[in-house]
């Protein structure tokens, strides 16, 4: 049985994995669309506890379930406090950071990322909401468009649109396209597109 | 455009993170006030009977729009009745709309009422959250979103508890034309479709 049959089971060990494989992507899909790894913290933990009380709509059809794992991370982002207020106690039990020995270079290296993400966001934030929802999933996530259709609701001929939209928009602005990142995974005939 | 490389959750938080979210989910689900009540409420004054209306409010509208600078329409509901007149007024601002309210144990028939209802990251008719002077106050919405050849379809699931009146939104836009409400019974949750 694949892991998407076994987690709209209620398997909770195939959710564990999930946890496992797809943390990593939501954490940094969050903090792209935060500029804090703080709060995209809360957001990866939002994001996994409504997964799960989601787990429901999983078509047992499909590939990775990264593409909706991030699609729900981008309305947690939006939609936090309605979210935070829907697992109000669960937030509140959520282990805080811990005081850790000082790394320093990761320390420095999370405060540049944030720097370096602020400039970014400059930018990004003059797009429109759904151009920078297709623009974080297909650039900075790496998802191909049908992925990022899923994991929006919404077809695949409206993520292209948005997506050079978006890409005008900001080169109108002064700033360059993005060029493509590297991602393992089945992107299709539309890899080239999205470089 | 330059951008961080991904990082991993830092040292211990990605193994208590997930604890966290196994221990969570192994909770049993924690029962809820309706959505239709956390969603929006209306918290009209006292609407103990449609008769005893003109008395008890003192002549306060059983609704209120009012169209904000930005384009935004804030609507306050007060009294179950006169949802005609609201769909009116609402067309007067420019909203392409069709308002139905629906009492508790019913809904709209036939369903869907369009061909083709956009989802609402595509045309998010209800603006939420809300504006923030506007934070329980009612609802808002956004008419230009609505678009050519499409009607805004305002579904309000209205009842009256603890002597106040609670409103429930269903807001989408959907192809023209929009098929008529006729309320039939029904056990589903208000404003299921």
């Amino acid at each position: 049985m694949d892991i998407r049959t076994r987690i709209r089971d209620g398997d909770r060990a195939a959710f564990g994995e999930l946890f496992d494989e797809c943390s990593k992507a939501v954490y940094n899909h969050a903090f792209r669309l935060t500029a804090n790894w703080s709060t995209a913290e809360d957001v990866t933990a939002l994001t996994f506890l409504e997964a799960w009380r989601l787990r429901g709509r999983i078509d047992p059809d499909g590939g990775s379930l990264r593409p909706w794992l991030l699609g729900i991370a981008t309305n947690v982002t939006r939609n936090m406090r309605r979210a935070a207020r829907r697992h109000d106690d669960a937030l509140a039990r959520l282990p805080r950071g811990e005081s850790v020995p000082d790394f320093a270079d990761e320390v420095a290296g999370r405060i540049e990322d944030a720097e370096r993400l602020a400039a970014v966001r400059a930018a990004y934030g003059r797009l429109r909401r759904q151009e920078q929802d297709v623009f974080a999933l297909c650039v900075w996530a790496g998802l191909g468009y049908a992925q990022a259709a899923e994991a929006l609701g919404v077809p695949v001929g409206t993520v292209k649109s948005r997506l050079s939209r978006a890409r005008k928009k900001l080169a109108a602005a002064g700033e360059p396209p993005p060029t493509g990142r590297q991602v393992v995974g089945d992107r299709g005939p539309d890899k080239e597109e999205i470089r | 455009m330059n951008w961080p490389a991904e990082r991993d959750l830092p040292e211990g938080r990605r193994r208590l993170l997930k604890e966290f979210v196994m221990t969570e989910i192994d909770k049993p689900a924690k029962r809820r006030v309706p959505r239709l009540a956390v969603l929006a409420p209306v918290l009209g004054l006292a609407a103990a009977a449609a008769v005893a209306v003109p008395l008890l409010f003192g002549g306060s509208p059983a609704y209120a729009v009012e169209k904000r600078p930005d384009g935004l329409i804030d609507i306050t509901i007060n009294e179950v009745k006169n949802p005609e007149q609201l769909q009116k007024d609402l067309r007067a601002m420019g909203a392409n709309v069709v308002v139905t309210y629906i009492p508790m144990g019913k809904k709209c028939s036939p369903q869907p009422r369009s061909s083709h209802f956009l989802s609402k990251e595509e045309a998010p008719l209800a603006v939420f959250p809300p504006p923030e002077d506007r934070m329980g106050q009612g609802f808002t919405i956004d008419p230009r979103v609505i678009g050519e050849g499409r009607t805004g379809v305002l579904e309000f699931s209205v009842s009256e508890k603890d002597g106040g009146v609670v409103a429930g939104i269903w807001a989408r836009v959907g192809q023209d034309p929009i098929a008529g409400c006729e309320l039939v019974d029904t056990t589903d949750a208000p404003l299921m479709h």
